[in-house]
């Protein structure tokens, strides 16, 4: 999952990023409006968390640029602005969500999980896809008899699948959405991650088509 | 005003009539004067010595009886009196010879008569003559004229007032609109006078709305400065929480709470006087909480922010478009309310607003578990416990007591019985009217 997170205090940016890295995102990080106005509409993320007092250019003109220019990119505010005309303002202006600060980490995340969930239309509390059922919290997958463990670029990987079931997943889609901005982007070690996911789970789970890519649960 | 002008029309009158008066009396006694040298010129001296009066210098008039004109002459002790006169007599002054004299005098049968009496020497002999007329129809048409004038200056007031109040009431109107204006202002209809007023008014008005911008922007600012306030408190705040939560696995448990109890404590002390600092209350020339446009929009915040709860929302608005309160607070009043409610609701939310009364009353429900008659006590109290782990609807709550008291309303917690939740009624004070000039 790309998560693009725009906050300006820079040691709560790094916290955060260090616990949204943990949680098995590839966060990107930018403290000010415009960089975050222009990678936000640069990159396909999966979901944004938007600090409102950005320097620069506020975080409502940076949602402002994102919508005008269809960025649909689901978006987290989190802000210290807590009145209700602010709430209003930025849901109506594009945001999907509100978080006042302080917050606490896992309100954050069960946040972030519940809009990624929405916006790929994924129902329920946890992600289950043909029998396998994703522990977000444990980073680890069940088939409902044994556990495996996953490490943190396999969790990835395999989260992005099971919320795209069925659909064909390109290499380079697949990096986009598993990597950081400054990550060592090599296509093929996409191929390394699938296989050892194929290892752990059985050659059937991811199927490849070639010259487009794979298929996670694909029904034959 | 009608004073002066009633005042300068009587003093009018009294003068035209007293010249009126004049006019007539002086006009009938030349004519006195003439019949009475007619008169005179009739009298000759007989052979026998004696005066008479030639009958054909005599006209008509004094010929019939009480027909108001009369005369009489005295010589040599002898009266010639006109037959007009019949048997009575007509008292005459004594004048001294050379002496002409206008008197007023009772004639016959109570006539009101002007006498004009002189002796004059004829023939060596004095002769006192004295002609009188009746002023009894002069007089008559005098007080016709009178009154004839009396009405005319009346009706002349009347229409002069008319026209004054009409050109005042004429050129006061934009006055009479700049003050609607205001009232609307105190209603919060209005945000700031209309400048389409004639030249003269208008100075005021630009005066007025400059103040009431000025003031406007002052509250922008000031809530603008507790907005920048916040982010800088709360994002370390934020990252001394997050610190002290990270501290936790392995250390020492109960200094842990402690520092968060203490975290919490001045995150609601900053949040509190934040929320105090940004109620705009009365403020003239602020905008109202508006019903048809402000509700919506809040709604569906609310349902967007609780979007995985499945709440059916109903809303029953009577005689209100607007609440008594200027937008943001408005928005911040019914925001803890309904997202209190959305919270707490099991699957059904509703609002009520009546404005036919005086305060208009608020009212929100849920049906979910409601609070236990111990909390609803405590949430009747003033300082309300701000305790995270108090038990359901806590904080919401006491941030709506402390904004409904702040804008001079009340608020009574109690048990839907419709719903079986929480009921919140609140009622708001509409701001006073300032009398006399909204009529």
């Amino acid at each position: 999952m790309r998560l693009l997170l725009a906050e300006d205090d820079q040691e709560l940016g790094a916290r955060l990023k260090r616990f949204l890295d943990r949680q098995g995102f590839a966060v990107d990080l930018y403290d000010n409006g415009v960089d975050a106005s222009f990678y936000g509409a640069e990159t396909p993320y999966d979901v944004i968390v938007l600090d409102l007092g950005l320097p620069r250019r506020s975080g409502l003109e940076v949602l402002d640029d994102w919508r005008r220019g269809d960025v649909k990119t689901p978006v987290l505010i989190l802000t210290a602005r807590d009145t209700w005309q602010e709430k209003v303002q930025g849901l109506q202006r594009g945001a999907d969500d509100y978080l006042t600060k302080p917050f606490h980490e896992q309100e954050l995340l069960a946040r972030l999980q519940a809009l990624i969930r929405r916006n790929t239309q994924t129902v329920g509390e946890s992600l289950a896809v043909n029998g396998w059922v994703l522990d977000e919290e444990t980073q680890s997958v069940s088939d409902g008899e044994r556990n495996w463990p996953l490490t943190g670029i396999e969790f990835r990987l395999l989260r992005y699948f099971m919320l795209h079931p069925g659909h064909i997943l390109s290499k380079s889609r697949l990096t986009e959405h598993v990597y950081e901005q400054d990550a060592d982007k090599d296509s093929n070690v996409i191929e390394v991650y699938v296989n050892r996911l194929r290892q752990k789970l059985g050659n059937k789970v991811i199927t490849t088509r070639r010259g487009q890519g794979y298929v996670f649960g694909a029904r034959d | 005003m009608m004073l002066s002008l009633v005042t300068a029309i009587g003093l009018l009158l009294l003068i035209a009539g007293i010249s009126v008066h004049h006019l007539m009396e002086s006009q009938l006694a030349s004519r006195l004067a003439h019949d009475g040298e007619s008169l005179l010129g009739g009298l000759s001296v007989r052979a026998d010595g004696r005066v008479v009066l030639d009958p054909r210098r005599i006209q008509g008039i004094y010929l019939q009886p009480f027909s108001g004109h009369y005369f009489r002459i005295d010589v040599d002790g002898e009266v010639m009196r006109s037959r007009s006169l019949w048997d009575e007599t007509l008292e005459v002054p004594d004048v001294p010879v050379g002496e002409i004299r206008i008197s007023h005098v009772t004639g016959p049968e109570q006539q009101p008569l002007l006498l004009w009496s002189g002796t004059f020497l004829k023939h060596g002999r004095p002769v006192r003559l004295a002609v009188a007329e009746d002023l009894f129809d002069l007089q008559a048409g005098f007080r016709r004229l009178w009154w004839h004038l009396l009405g005319g200056s009346l009706a002349l007031v009347l229409l002069v007032l008319l026209i004054q109040r009409f050109i005042v009431a004429r050129s006061l109107r934009p006055v009479a609109e700049a003050v609607d204006d205001v009232a609307r202002l105190e209603q919060g209809e209005a945000t700031a006078l209309r400048e389409a007023v004639p030249q003269e008014v208008l100075p005021l008005v630009q005066a007025i709305n400059s103040l009431l911008q000025r003031q406007q922007q002052r509250l922008l600012r000031s809530r603008e400065a507790m907005g920048n306030m916040a982010h800088a408190i709360k994002t370390p705040l934020t990252l001394l929480q997050q610190i002290t939560a990270e501290q936790a696995r392995g250390s020492d448990d109960a200094t842990r709470a402690q520092l968060e109890h203490y975290i919490h404590k001045i995150n609601e002390l900053i949040d509190t006087s934040l929320r105090r600092a940004r109620i705009a209350g009365d403020s003239l020339g602020t905008s109202r909480f508006d019903l048809r446009n402000d509700l919506p929009v809040l709604v569906d915040t609310i349902s967007r922010l609780h979007r995985d709860r499945r709440i059916a929302f109903e809303q029953h608005i009577e005689h209100a478009d607007t609440l008594p309160m200027e937008q943001q607070d408005g928005m911040e009043l019914l925001g803890n309310l309904l997202d209190n409610a959305w919270k707490w609701a099991d699957s059904r939310v509703r609002l009520r607003v009546d404005g036919s009364t005086r305060p208009l009353l608020l009212v929100i429900e849920d049906d979910g578990a409601g609070v236990g008659d111990a909390q609803l006590q405590q949430l009747a109290q003033r300082g309300v416990r701000h305790d995270e782990d108090a038990e359901g609807h806590g904080i919401g709550l006491s941030i709506v007591k402390s904004l409904v008291e702040a804008l001079g309303g009340t608020v009574e917690f109690g048990r839907s019985p419709q719903f079986g939740g929480l009921q919140v009624k609140v009622y708001c004070r509409w701001p006073e009217a300032s009398s006399g000039i909204s009529q």
